[in-house]
């Protein structure tokens, strides 16, 4: 049986990776869902989908979205960008751009919906791995989804028991972020088998995984389940950054 | 000098951390007794400027005997207790024996607590300002693992749990405990981990293999055990009077990071 039936769902950032995985496996499982996104909707998006255009760092156009909206079962805030700087390196641009996305819209979706969802309906944010440990040269970025974590505790607390909050802490999942990062490794293959080396599962993860674990925490099976921080890495920071064996 | 006045008692006292904290202590003015299973512990060098004491923290009447000779000479009260004996078995749980996994833990755990248990009348007696304070040696991987270490993985994170427990349960009776949790720390043990994890072949010495594991290192250097030393002075100190139940990371930000990826 599916485990979203007769839900609705709303998720930003949904054109490709890891939202469109989550909105994937969401209509998979019985839900409607909207995909938001900035521009226009993409040719390819299967029709069950709804598509609405909207920026989370836009005040306006997020307070347009909200007022088409009545009794949300599920929103998820995935939408995010990456910015690979050290604070000395970061601009007042960069800042704006990162925290309106990654810090800003969740904060302006979340304040939107919370009052036009259904009663226990699931909020479910995509932090990082990185929020809770450096990952070198995404100064703003790791301190971004540190954020998302501590508003995830903040809405669960304050907003319990109309609805509940958790957050996901995705690990290395294959999307075009980390494509692009081993591209431009000096030794492509090399780089790919340290990575592997390191996750204890054996593989990098896949947007389908973090889907896994979006699609528990939309259901009705985590129903006492709010407030938390779930980490789907693949055993990735369950072991120490150092790892002798890899230095031979 | 910070200690001026105490009465410490440092166990493993003879091992790398353990005897920098020995003499650390001493430099602070404290009253230092360093107990060990032999005087030359895993360091032959050298004779500290402290009372030794053979002690097997395994052993309920060795430990025993090791307060009756602390109250005989300290009039009856202790300061600062610092449980640093500890041992590591470089295995998986499947290469481990239960007599090597009974053996760690009656070290790692077992040991820390009979060696507080029976302090705490000792402790109750304490006259410092900021009240007793007990030092368990936790450790990073009680946190997150390294590979080839997982019944020593297990005891620190029991005794992180124990910390805590400790903390709550004597609070009340002037005793602050807490726990130091060292990441690589340049000692014989690390030594043996570099050895014994056979890093050595493949064409790798283990020189080269060290310094790229330092350089994982945020720090890029390994910790010595004078800084240890460093921050249980500083737990030990009045200074540290609002100290108490927590678990603190001494690691050079080693695990502030996420795994570095060779990209």
């Amino acid at each position: 049986m599916a485990m979203l039936e007769n839900n609705t769902a709303l998720v930003t950032g949904g054109r490709q990776g890891i939202g469109r995985g989550i909105a994937d496996r969401f209509a998979a499982e019985g839900a409607r869902v909207t995909i938001t996104g900035r521009g226009a909707r993409p040719d390819d998006l299967p029709a069950h989908f709804a598509w609405a255009s909207s920026d989370v760092s836009d005040p306006r156009a997020v307070a347009e979205l909200a007022a088409g909206i009545e009794g949300l079962d599920i929103l998820v805030n995935n939408a995010g960008i990456q910015v690979e700087k050290t604070i000395t390196e970061t601009s007042d641009v960069d800042w704006d751009e990162l925290m309106g996305a990654n810090a800003k819209g969740v904060f302006l979706m979340c304040r939107a919906l919370i009052p036009r969802m259904s009663h226990g309906g699931s909020i479910i944010n995509i932090g990082s791995i990185s929020g809770q440990t450096a990952d070198p040269g995404l100064a703003l970025y790791n301190a971004s989804k540190a954020f998302v974590h501590g508003l995830t505790r903040s809405i669960a607390v304050d907003h319990g028991p109309a609805v509940r909050c958790n957050a996901i802490c995705p690990g290395w999942i294959m999307t075009g972020m980390v494509d692009a990062a081993f591209a431009v490794a000096d030794n492509p293959e090399a780089a790919k088998t340290d990575a592997l080396a390191r996750h204890p599962a054996g593989r990098l993860g896949q947007p389908s995984d973090i889907a896994a674990m979006a699609a528990w925490l939309a259901s009705d099976q985590s129903s006492f389940t709010t407030g938390q921080l779930f980490t789907v890495d693949g055993g990735l920071t369950a072991s120490s950054p150092l790892n002798p064996g890899l230095f031979r | 000098m910070m200690l001026a006045g105490k009465t410490a008692l440092v166990t493993g006292g003879r091992g790398g951390i353990g005897r920098a904290i020995c003499e650390r202590f001493a430099r602070e003015g404290a009253r230092v007794f360093a107990a060990d299973l032999t005087p030359a512990g895993s360091l032959a060098e050298g004779q500290p400027p402290d009372d030794f004491i053979q002690l097997d923290v395994t052993s309920e009447d060795s430990v025993r005997a090791v307060y009756d000779h602390v109250a005989a000479t300290a009039d009856s009260s202790l300061d600062i207790l610092v449980n640093a004996a500890g041992i590591e078995i470089e295995k998986t749980i499947e290469e481990t024996s239960l007599e090597e996994w009974n053996r760690i833990f009656a070290v790692n755990v077992t040991g820390t607590f009979l060696v507080s248990k029976y302090a705490l009348p000792l402790l109750r007696r304490s006259q410092a300002g900021g009240g007793a304070s007990v030092i368990n040696f936790g450790s990073y991987d009680g946190f997150i693992a390294d590979p080839g270490l997982a019944a020593y993985c297990a005891t620190k994170g029991a005794v992180h749990a124990l910390t805590r427990a400790m903390a709550c349960d004597h609070g009340p009776e002037g005793i602050r405990v807490n726990a130091i949790c060292p990441g690589y720390v340049d000692t014989p043990m690390l030594q043996s981990f570099f050895e014994g994890d056979g890093s050595g072949g493949d064409g790798c010495t283990i020189d080269s293999l060290q310094q790229a594991v330092r350089d994982v290192h945020p720090m890029r250097t390994f910790g010595k055990p004078e800084d240890m030393a460093n921050l249980v002075n500083w737990l030990a100190s009045d200074e540290a009077r609002y100290a108490a139940g927590q678990l603190w990371v001494l690691d050079g930000g080693l695990s502030a990071q996420v795994q570095q990826m060779k990209l």
